[in-house]
């Protein structure tokens, strides 16, 4: 009676130390092959785990938060499979809910000033009274909001949704080559984005070079609340009409290269063309005279086209228990605008490898489009080519700090791992090239830039 | 100045990357440190999304990585 529960345990225990064998010996296989070494493999387990033909989950929840100005909650997804015949899966749905004040592009003023939100129709603080298809009378108040003097305009209101989803499929057509396909949905009140990618990869030089392509469209239809504003039509004035779209085509060329044992280094050109409504359809322009006094506002107008050319360079190395990831990317678009981005980031493991640290910093820098402007002269013509106040075209650098720490939790009854990690960062915004206002603007913060924190925390498995 | 260094730079790594590739490299039975996760270019798929759309809602560049739409009306 006694044998038989040992005869069990000893064969439960063989029967692992097989399962630990096999996956040992798959990990093995991978590295032999370097089934892992480009990206457009789509590693994102371990080789053992990847190839094991199980389902890998990937989760985080974000939260963000710019001071005096937007938060957003953002859960997302990961589900990705290598198959045994070398097909790969991906798929990832995303969820952000925003909420909190949206700058409008207006100048900050020495008076109050009023705005009405995007589904308001006039600029008077006087109820609507309307009736109803069933004859009852209704009235509401007007959507309108002030800022007081010294305060940077912002829509109070802003709040939206976001819904994406996007899959990704890998399909080996020979030992060294490989086609990539998929799709991106995304969906807002007032936005739908609607995007499809293929691409090829081959390997050359014993898998330890690898050449990519990939071509990109998207079709972007929009439906601001309120209507679509007419481009550099008068703000009081209300001129709004329906939806507009925007599409873009995009190609990159890639090249992953395996230096050595330790390091990896990957350079991307792309270059992608937008046409369409390209304007932001909820920011102004304020209109300043002289003595600085706001004489009224502008909606913003941006060209209908935007092509970017993009240069990236990504390095990553090994070093006893730490890996560094330094990236550099340069940009440059047919606005003007030219962009800096430096990006490392140093993950430093425990001597078990179980628990590791990783600081990271990012520095950025962009000039300004050549359209933009703070804001317009009241003196100046009244039709205007090219405008928008949109700080995100102005001229600034902007820098991110963060720390993230992982955990991985072993299983010992499967041999399975799975990982917990949070991430901190702070991200701070400058704006460059202040140009003083006039009048009685002088002495006001006409540009405030901006801080944000992110939080974020994830799990794998 | 500093962008043509930058410019400059760049077209010599590619350049380099280019010329050496053949010679660069390890055998099938070097690749253990190369086949771990975290030696992936895309091992955090994750942060890689929330950061991209966080600093393409906030500055007027984005991809390089990926391709540079962001399928979000924010910008």
């Amino acid at each position: 009676m006694q044998l038989k529960p040992k005869v069990s345990v000893g064969a439960d225990a063989s029967r692992m130390r097989a399962k630990v064998a096999r996956r040992r010996l798959i990990a093995a296989s991978c590295a032999l092959l370097g089934a892992t070494a480009a990206r457009s493999q789509d590693a994102t387990k371990s080789a053992a785990d990847s190839m094991s033909d199980e389902w890998a989950f990937d989760s985080a929840l974000a939260y963000y938060h710019e001071s005096g100005r937007v938060k957003a909650i953002e859960p997302i997804v990961n589900l990705s499979k290598t198959y045994g015949d070398g097909r790969t899966f991906s798929g990832q749905v995303v969820f952000d809910s925003l909420s909190g004040s949206s700058p409008n592009g207006a100048l900050t003023s020495t008076k109050v000033q009023t705005f009405a939100s995007p589904s308001g129709k006039s600029l008077s603080a006087a109820p609507t009274t309307y009736t109803t298809s069933s004859g009852q009378l209704v009235s509401e108040s007007a959507p309108i909001y002030t800022i007081n003097p010294g305060q940077l305009p912002v829509d109070p209101s802003y709040h939206d949704q976001r819904l994406s989803m996007s899959g990704n499929w890998g399909l080996p057509i020979s030992r060294l080559t490989t086609t990539q396909v998929g799709g991106k949905l995304s969906y807002e009140h007032d936005f739908v984005s609607v995007s499809a990618n293929a691409g090829v990869s081959r390997d050359f030089n014993q898998k330890n070079t690898t050449l990519s392509f990939q071509l990109n469209d998207e079709f972007d239809r929009l439906s601001p609340i309120g209507g679509a504003p007419v481009a550099a039509s008068d703000y009081a004035l209300f001129q709004k009409g329906g939806g507009k779209t925007k599409d873009g085509v995009g190609a990159m060329l890639g090249l992953t290269q395996v230096m050595n044992r330790r390091w990896l280094t990957e350079f991307n050109l792309s270059v992608d063309r937008f046409k369409g409504y390209l304007n932001d359809p909820y920011k102004i322009i304020s209109v300043i005279d002289p003595s600085g006094n706001t004489t009224g506002y502008l909606y913003e107008r941006r060209p209908g086209t935007r092509t970017r050319k993009v240069a990236y360079w990504e390095n990553k190395a090994a070093w006893g228990r730490l890996v560094l990831d330094g990236s550099l990317r340069y940009m440059a678009d047919s606005w003007h605008v030219r962009s800096d981005t430096a990006e490392f980031s140093a993950r430093w493991w425990n001597f078990d490898r179980d628990r590791y640290i990783e600081p990271t910093v990012r520095w950025y820098r962009q000039t300004a489009a050549n359209f933009y402007t703070p804001w317009l002269d009241s003196g100046g013509s009244k039709y205007i080519d090219y405008a928008s106040a949109d700080s995100r075209l102005a001229a600034f650098h902007a820098y991110t700090v963060g720390l993230k720490y992982g955990a991985k939790i072993e299983d010992s009854e499967d041999q399975s791992s799975s990982e917990f990690n949070v991430r901190v960062e702070y991200y701070q915004q400058t704006l460059d090239h202040r140009t003083p206002g006039p009048g009685s603007l002088q002495g006001l913060d006409l540009y405030p830039g901006l801080k944000a924190i992110l939080v974020q925390v994830g799990y794998k498995f | 100045m500093y962008r043509k260094s930058m410019v400059l730079i760049l077209i010599a790594a590619a350049a380099v990357l280019a010329s050496g590739c053949a010679s660069l490299g390890v055998k099938p039975w070097q690749r253990d440190v190369l086949a771990r996760a975290d030696m992936q270019l895309d091992s955090e798929p994750l942060t890689h999304a929330i950061d991209d759309h966080m600093y393409f809602s906030k500055e007027a560049s984005s991809g390089g990585r990926g391709f540079a739409g962001g399928g979000c009306g924010c910008n």
